[in-house]
């Protein structure tokens, strides 16, 4: 079901004199921002398009700039929405692009590429990344090794990156984005971030749609577009959707 | 911003265009000037047949003959760029593997031999232009053989990197990769490194240095010509914090990192190589505002409307928008834009120190500013001003004992 019907379903339409007035019951939800980022080459694309799309994509290309994907998720009868911005992984885009996209996110997911010790030496590089955009360290962060698919090209030791995650306060993940069976573990990193999101008490406040439950407002000209989150609303026959805008 | 190749502001403009602005572009770049213009060419029969096989339309055809004859008759760059930018462009790749390398000054007999093995290996950028090259299956035809890919693509790694050994000021960027192969696709080997090494050191210049703050520079020339052509839109793209990152890859690999159809990369590769190293981003402009209703339509917040422009449809008239493009470069030339693209620059600079000063306070401040947020949510709003006075009084009272406690003897009011 795309986000688009449960809307539809969800409101009631009274025409009026010129303009469409729209009266609705919205309930709250909260959207969050996570941002993804590591070394180029290392996966984040294709965690991300797994993630929201569950499957992995037929031709991969490096990420120019930052690419943007979502995927609404139902926690515990709550829709939560995750924004997720995937980043170029190349140095000078980090250095001097991104800056903007480190604004307000609500968490952070570093990867390294397994079979890849620099990817994973890089790592307290992108620490300070995080640091010098001002981050709070409270922010959930959480570590994920990507492609442990290839067992026999596996270059960091599950250990050492154990320890490292733990010295920097981090869960880590070991997973492959390409591997079916590990489809569902892709999902549950991010799934296990959502509940840490949704759980906290975060520093600086989710982004909420503008109604708040139960809340009767009315939208004059509304807009169609399946984008248009003013108007998304929670349908509780509605399973998990995914905009996913790979 | 510095350098003589960057100062794009100042440069002539003739300098790219190669052809009088004010007298041949607004000819040329008016969108229905060559397709009417339709003489039936008088053609022998095999170029009837060449023309039917490379599915031409009567008036491409013509534009066809004049091309082959402008190349026949010598080199007159200028009436060849004004074929690559007019409709249509270049047509065929059959005419771009003759003229680009006419347009660039490239001498096919002065191209610089291809560099060992481990010069090229041993290159900086070499792993990097690997990995990105290995990714880049998407920019091959379909229907391509897979060997035949692979040894394309090794072919690609030897073209980019021919260029940044012979040139080690140059930089690889993740997306010149996008502009080797769209080149290789249409030429051999050694044209396409020749090429691309020229564009290296103009259009793509400021792309290659060894950070990306000329590329943001000329990225901050987009809203600047947005708001002269739809001050409404600018203010709307500006309030949701859109920023400019979502043509980053259109700028810096025009347009074939995003497009899929290869037939509208080549052509506006003619329309590029012929202009201003700005032009891209005039076109971005004409993209944006002809997608001026659907982004108002859209939530104003950046991540949707990033969302919605950072992928571009695959049928957008592009003749109408290259001609779009043209119009607006005449309109807003770049050194008409230039003082307020600078001033966007400091502002987002000045904007990046703000935020990164805010941070280094925000754990100090964050109680507070959360107990204000507290006060103001919390309490009704006779209570916050209840609240703000009595914090009023209390600095008047607090001032006025400090004041009558303090010995001011030691001031000399003269100071004054």
């Amino acid at each position: 079901m795309s986000s688009h019907q449960s809307i539809d379903q969800s409101r009631e339409v009274k025409p009026s004199s010129g303009a469409v007035k729209i009266v609705e019951k919205q309930a709250q939800r909260r959207i969050f921002k996570i941002i993804v980022i590591g070394d180029s080459n290392v996966g984040k694309t294709c965690l991300t398009y797994r993630f929201c799309s569950g499957k992995f994509p037929d031709k991969t290309e490096a990420t120019i700039g930052v690419d943007f994907r979502e995927k609404t998720v139902d926690l515990d009868g709550e829709q939560i929405k995750l924004q997720l911005w995937d980043t170029a992984g190349q140095e000078r885009f980090r250095k001097s692009m991104v800056q903007h996209y480190y604004r307000n996110v609500h968490a952070v997911v570093f990867v390294f590429d397994v079979t890849k010790m620099s990817s994973f030496e890089n790592m307290p590089q992108w620490i300070e990344e995080c640091d010098r955009h001002n981050l709070d360290k409270n922010l959930p962060r959480i570590f994920v090794g990507n492609k442990c698919d290839m067992k026999d090209k596996i270059a960091v030791n599950t250990n050492l990156a154990q320890k490292f995650a733990d010295s920097h306060n981090m869960p880590l993940f070991e997973t492959s984005a390409k591997d079916d069976e590990k489809a569902n573990h892709v999902d549950a990193i991010f799934m296990t971030m959502a509940h840490k999101l949704k759980n906290a008490k975060p520093m600086m406040s989710p982004h909420m749609s503008r109604y708040t439950p139960g809340e009767t407002r009315e939208v004059i000209n509304v807009r169609a577009s399946p984008h248009h989150r003013g108007l998304q609303s929670i349908n509780p026959n509605e399973e998990k959707t995914d905009n996913c805008a790979c | 911003m510095s350098g003589e190749e960057s100062d794009f502001n100042q440069s002539d403009q003739n300098d790219w265009l190669e052809i009088d602005p004010q007298t041949e572009i607004i000819s040329v770049i008016s969108p229905d000037i060559v397709e009417p213009d339709v003489i039936p060419p008088k053609t022998e029969k095999d170029d009837k047949n060449k023309n039917k096989n490379l599915n031409l339309s009567p008036g491409s055809a013509a534009k066809r003959k004049k091309i082959l004859r402008a190349l026949k008759d010598g080199v007159d760059v200028s009436e060849l760029q004004s074929f690559a930018i007019n409709r249509g462009g270049l047509l065929t790749n059959e005419l771009r593997k003759q003229v680009w390398p006419k347009q660039l000054g490239v001498k096919l007999s002065e191209i610089t031999p291809k560099p060992d093995e481990d010069m090229l290996h041993g290159h900086r950028d070499y792993d990097q232009v690997v990995m990105d090259v290995n990714r880049s299956l998407k920019r091959f035809p379909p229907g391509m053989d897979d060997d035949e890919r692979f040894a394309l693509q090794d072919i690609l790694v030897d073209v980019i990197m021919r260029v940044l050994v012979n040139n080690s000021e140059l930089h690889y960027y993740q997306g010149f990769h996008d502009i080797c192969v769209t080149f290789l696709l249409v030429v051999d080997e050694d044209v396409a490194f020749a090429i691309v090494e020229k564009l290296s050191q103009k259009h793509l210049r400021d792309f290659m240095d060894a950070d990306m703050d000329r590329t943001k520079h000329m990225l901050n020339y987009l809203y600047p010509i947005i708001d002269k052509a739809s001050p409404q839109l600018c203010e709307y793209m500006e309030r949701a914090e859109t920023g400019t990152i979502f043509c980053l890859s259109w700028l810096i690999t025009w347009y074939g990192h995003v497009l899929n159809d290869i037939k509208h990369i080549v052509r506006l590769y003619d329309f590029f190589i012929a202009c201003h190293q700005l032009m891209p981003i005039y076109l971005a402009a004409a993209i944006v505002l002809y997608r001026q209703d659907e982004i108002l339509e859209t939530e104003c917040e950046m991540c949707f409307i990033h969302s919605l422009l950072s992928r571009i449809p695959d049928n957008l008239p592009f003749e109408q928008l290259i001609s779009k493009a043209g119009d607006l470069y005449l309109q807003f030339p770049p050194e008409d834009l230039a003082s307020e693209a600078e001033f966007r620059s400091q502002e987002n600079d000045n904007r990046a120190k703000r935020q990164r000063a805010n941070g280094v306070a925000k754990l100090h401040q964050w109680s507070w500013r959360n107990n204000i947020r507290w006060v103001s949510t919390h309490m009704p709003n006779y209570g916050r001003r209840h609240y703000l006075l009595t914090t009023a009084v209390a600095a008047v009272v607090t001032a006025a004992l400090c004041y009558s406690t303090t010995d001011w003897g030691w001031i000399e009011w003269n100071w004054f």
